[in-house]
């Protein structure tokens, strides 16, 4: 049992959100991580304000941007068409999360941005997809790029009153992805992992690459590959990018699954097979 | 009324019930002790082992996740419902192949395979790995589990005695 007291509210609009948030309140989506938190009373709001009944589990395409709902789980990306053609980075990303069916049906996108956590699937696959959250809070709704949300493990620039309640981004059908990620089991959280994304022009060069490393730092790390645009991708193209990633390293993560200097020597290899699934996918 | 108690509605297994639970109850532990429900098991209460997996309104998810109270009215079936008038052909096979000694993984691991071959009735081994990757075992070690769902699978709608030869 969660040993601290709490008001259970379950508001069925945004506004309604939005107006049961306040500094000593929780905000509570697929709780997976902030009911076993609570339970080990590691938090302990005095309100717990539960995002389901918001209607926010939507995904849509508008003018070719794929828009998501924050309570969308990883089962609801699998299950998409919209998802499968306009990110499929995302469907790859999604199949590989731990914990089984069970988990992916109850994980949400919005819950594993918001938390931050730096070993997540989510926050970099968000960066390397170029995603804005769609936030709401007493001013109203603005949207914010996924990559400046973050502030540190678990520390986002999202204020006691503000929400999550969506998240949009460009189409990236023409691109080829790679995802991998490191972990030491199967029922592990990743040590590292890596996204990449990568569009040829009509002659075959890079006209758009990106590369984004999530558990090596504590936020996720973009790494600039403006080194191998117009060129094609090649090796030295592949050797090329995974220096300019190993360059991009300063502070890495440690954590209980691994320290910092494992993170640093695994962050090259990671980043190559991710570089060398999106390479090879250019041929199809 | 004692102001952390409130009314929980749940259809489980099929019957129409409710219960007075306590509000910081999790889902699991109102199963258990306000529905006498005890086929989900505490495990690790952070949804590592899935001991305590049942299916929510259709989806299968680890019942110590959830806070008892934010499921009012949702449709709950345990382990108890698949045994309804005898072991289902799946149980059967795990009885038949040893795949459990002392139980506390079988709500996570039946339904996991369930969920599975609902979409794929003919998973290879890599598949049925993936599909109960989120739950623990500490008796068997795993492959006598992925055996028994493996041979359920071949022989289909197989009867105790086919999948005991």
């Amino acid at each position: 049992m969660i040993p601290t007291r709490f008001e259970y509210l379950a508001p069925r609009s945004v506004a309604g959100l939005v107006a049961a948030l306040d500094e000593e309140s929780r905000l509570l989506a697929g709780g997976t991580w902030v009911v076993p938190e609570m339970g080990r009373a590691e938090s302990r709001p005095r309100r717990v304000v539960d995002l389901r009944r918001a209607g926010l589990a939507r995904i849509s395409v508008e003018r070719s941007r794929l828009c998501l709902g924050a309570m969308c789980t990883y089962s609801d990306l699998l299950a998409s068409e919209d998802v499968a053609r306009y990110a499929p980075l995302l469907r790859t990303m999604a199949t590989g999360v731990t914990g089984g069916a069970a988990l992916r049906n109850q994980a949400t996108i919005g819950g594993s941005v918001a938390a931050a956590r730096p070993q997540s699937d989510v926050p970099a696959a968000f960066v390397a997809l170029r995603a804005v959250a769609v936030v709401s809070g007493p001013a109203g709704t603005h949207r914010v790029p996924v990559a400046e949300l973050f502030l540190g493990a678990g520390r986002t620039t999202l204020a006691a009153d503000e929400v999550i309640t969506g998240f949009e981004m460009p189409s990236s059908r023409t691109s080829t992805h790679g995802y991998v990620k490191l972990k030491r089991g199967g029922s592990s959280w990743p040590i590292a992992t890596a996204a990449t994304l990568l569009r040829l022009d009509d002659a075959g060069r890079c006209e758009d690459a990106c590369l984004v490393l999530g558990g090596v730092e504590e936020v996720p790390l973009t790494v600039d590959l403006t080194a191998i645009l117009g060129r094609p991708p090649g090796d030295e193209e592949l050797d090329a990018a995974v220096t300019q990633a190993t360059a991009a390293l300063s502070a890495p993560w440690t954590d209980v699954l691994a320290p910092g200097d494992y993170r640093a020597t695994v962050t090259a290899p990671v980043a190559r097979r991710a570089l060398t699934m999106a390479w090879a996918n250019t041929g199809e | 009324m004692d102001d952390d108690l409130t009314v929980l509605e749940l259809t489980v297994n099929g019957n129409r019930r409710t219960a007075t639970v306590d509000r910081r109850e999790l889902l699991v532990e109102a199963l258990r002790t306000r529905f006498g429900i005890t086929g989900p098991k505490i495990g690790c209460l952070t949804g590592d082992c899935g001991a305590c997996t049942v299916r929510l309104d259709g989806l299968i998810t680890k019942s110590c996740l959830h806070i008892a109270v934010a499921e009012d009215r949702a449709e709950i079936e345990t382990l108890e419902s698949m045994s309804v008038g005898g072991l289902t052909g799946l149980q059967e096979s795990f009885w038949d192949n040893n795949a459990f000694q002392c139980g506390y993984c079988l709500s996570g691991m039946l339904f996991s395979a369930a969920e599975l071959l609902e979409r794929d009735p003919k998973p290879n081994e890599d598949e049925i790995r993936q599909a109960i990757s989120g739950n623990l075992c500490r008796c068997t070690g795993y492959d006598a589990i992925v055996t028994a769902i493996k041979r359920y699978a071949d022989r289909g709608s197989a009867t105790v005695e086919d999948v005991a030869q």
